[in-house]
């Protein structure tokens, strides 16, 4: 394992998706402003913005970091130099990994603090709003994986349009659910027993969705 | 560039493949055995779909093959290792930059991946190739393009060049261009070229050795003079039921009416003696261009491959 050609790579496919991730990271932390602002109406907007821009930048960054290395053979250009399939591999799933994490991370935090600095915010809410961006998140981890294994864009919109579905089948167990669904009226963040099952269940799904991403990256025996 | 078998892997060449084969839905590569020779020119010529990529990206190690062993430089070489990397610039028809980034970021990023990159040289090749820094690649034509990735490659001064049809589809001033570039490495005796074309004629400017492919199998390799000196085309006149002499290494025989066309790979000059105290007319000897010899090689490694 080459740690500087693993640095040189991360570094250049984050240079390579610096704008929709720009983008992403704006048009995220913008539906948290529109999620936050008054009215049950502005609210709803909001949180359908926050779920389509974390869907959005799944599929693109997706696209741009790892399917256009196949399809526009920017691939045979970055093997042809003295790089492993190895230090390609770990470069190329943190990249991705990295790049869709900055704006889910950057919608995520600005949720935390303004729910803790408002004061008409149910800092309960937070606990429903991990497990939903977590479940995008483990969604993700499945597209990375099904782009690995198939290098294919339509295989990879199946699995989103899945994840969509699940999502908000997922969503609507959430709020049935007669723990979780108090917890939006809760002046206090808690995490019930059934929040954590929930979160490991979701993590659980991530870790082995980017193991498989890798095992498969690093046991493809034709580059081109 | 000579083919070879049952040899070990230790090898003074500068590259070696020993019995691969790769098998894919519509085509295989059958037990290509090659060693080049470091310091050469090595022309390698088949058809399209001849296996010709294959085999560059089974020595970059893009490509697993099924069978087989390939060293590079000295050094074992997949898709899991990147150290005789180091010291080989590979070129594909098909390999492409990042389209919406500019030259001087491919510049900078392969420089920052290879300590021998030198940039005076690059900029040389810039003037030379008449590239422009920051163009950005999308802008480029399809012969700029090709120039920029070969400046890409001559600039970190690789001990092997693996050239996989660079001259494809530029106009004859662009291809002029780069094979004059290429002369000028070929100059540097301590380099070592291997280069596909389905152009005989590149290949025949440059090269020291050349090997014929087709099909996915190894028709013909030999030194570049040696193949024009042993092919030899005859043209005999000869009177009806003409037995032919035996003619060693006979690779094509055609009758038109009284005329009879033979090529033979193992040219010697009794031979013309044997035609004509044979009762035939020698009507001419010609020395065949090299894409002559291609084309008789091919159709007589098909024919023998179907019987």
């Amino acid at each position: 394992m080459n740690s500087q050609a693993i640095q040189i790579l991360f570094l250049k496919d984050l240079f390579l998706s610096r704008w929709p991730m720009f983008g992403y990271l704006m048009g995220g932390l913008l539906s948290v402003v529109v999620a936050c602002l008054p009215g049950e109406t502005a609210g709803f907007i909001g949180f359908i913005l926050m779920v389509t821009v974390t869907i959005a930048a799944g599929i693109h960054l997706i696209g741009v970091l790892l399917l256009a290395e196949s399809v526009d053979m920017t691939r045979t250009f970055v093997m042809s130099l003295p790089v492993s399939l190895l230090d390609y591999s770990i470069a190329k799933i943190s990249v991705v990994l990295v790049a869709f994490l900055i704006p889910w991370l950057g919608m995520l935090a600005s949720l935390t603090v303004l729910n803790s600095v408002m004061p008409e915010a149910k800092p309960g809410a937070l606990a429903f709003l991990t497990l939903m961006f977590l479940f995008m998140l483990a969604g993700f981890c499945l597209q990375l994986v099904t782009a690995v294994v198939t290098e294919s864009v339509g295989w990879t919109i199946v699995v989103v349009v899945l994840g969509n579905v699940l999502l908000n089948l997922f969503l609507k167990t959430l709020w049935e659910h007669p723990v979780i669904s108090e917890l939006h009226k809760s002046e206090v963040l808690s995490w019930p027993p059934v929040v954590l099952q929930i979160m490991a269940i979701e993590v659980f799904v991530i870790l082995v969705a980017l193991g498989l991403a890798f095992l498969f990256q690093i046991r493809r025996r034709d580059l081109v | 560039m000579s083919t070879t078998r049952n040899q070990p892997l230790q090898t003074t060449a500068a590259a070696s493949l020993r019995g691969i084969a790769k098998t894919y839905k519509h085509f295989r590569l059958s037990k290509i055995d090659l060693e080049i020779e470091p310091g050469t020119v090595n022309g390698l010529i088949g058809p399209n779909g001849a296996g010709k990529s294959t085999i560059m990206r089974i020595m970059m190690g893009l490509v697993t093959p099924d069978q087989g062993t390939v060293s590079v430089l000295g050094q074992p070489i997949s898709s899991r290792e990147a150290n005789a990397k180091k010291d080989i610039g590979f070129f594909s028809d098909d390999m492409r930059l990042y389209k919406s980034e500019s030259i001087a970021f491919h510049m900078q990023f392969v420089r920052s991946l290879f300590p021998s990159w030198d940039e005076d040289y690059a900029q040389q090749l810039l003037d030379r190739f008449g590239l422009i820094a920051q163009q950005k690649v999308n802008g480029l034509s399809h012969g700029q393009r090709v120039k920029a990735l070969l400046l890409l490659i001559l600039a970190r001064r690789p001990k092997l060049l693996i050239l996989d049809e660079p001259t494809n589809g530029l106009d004859p001033v662009a291809k002029q261009e780069v094979l004059s570039e290429l002369m000028k490495i070929v100059s540097d005796e301590t380099r070592t070229i291997l280069y596909s074309s389905h152009n005989t004629q590149d290949v025949e400017q440059i090269s020291d050795t050349i090997t014929f492919i087709d099909r996915g199998r190894v028709i013909a390799s030999n030194n570049r003079d040696e193949f024009v000196d042993s092919w030899r085309r005859f043209k005999l006149q000869v009177p009806p039921n003409w037995q032919a002499p035996s003619i060693d290494g006979l690779r094509t025989d055609s009758t038109f009416g009284n005329l009879r066309v033979m090529t033979t790979d193992r040219y010697q000059t009794e031979v013309e003696n044997r035609l004509q105290s044979s009762g035939a007319t020698l009507e001419a000897s010609e020395v065949m261009t090299l894409e002559e010899i291609f084309v008789a090689a091919v159709v007589r490694g098909r024919e023998e491959k179907q019987s």
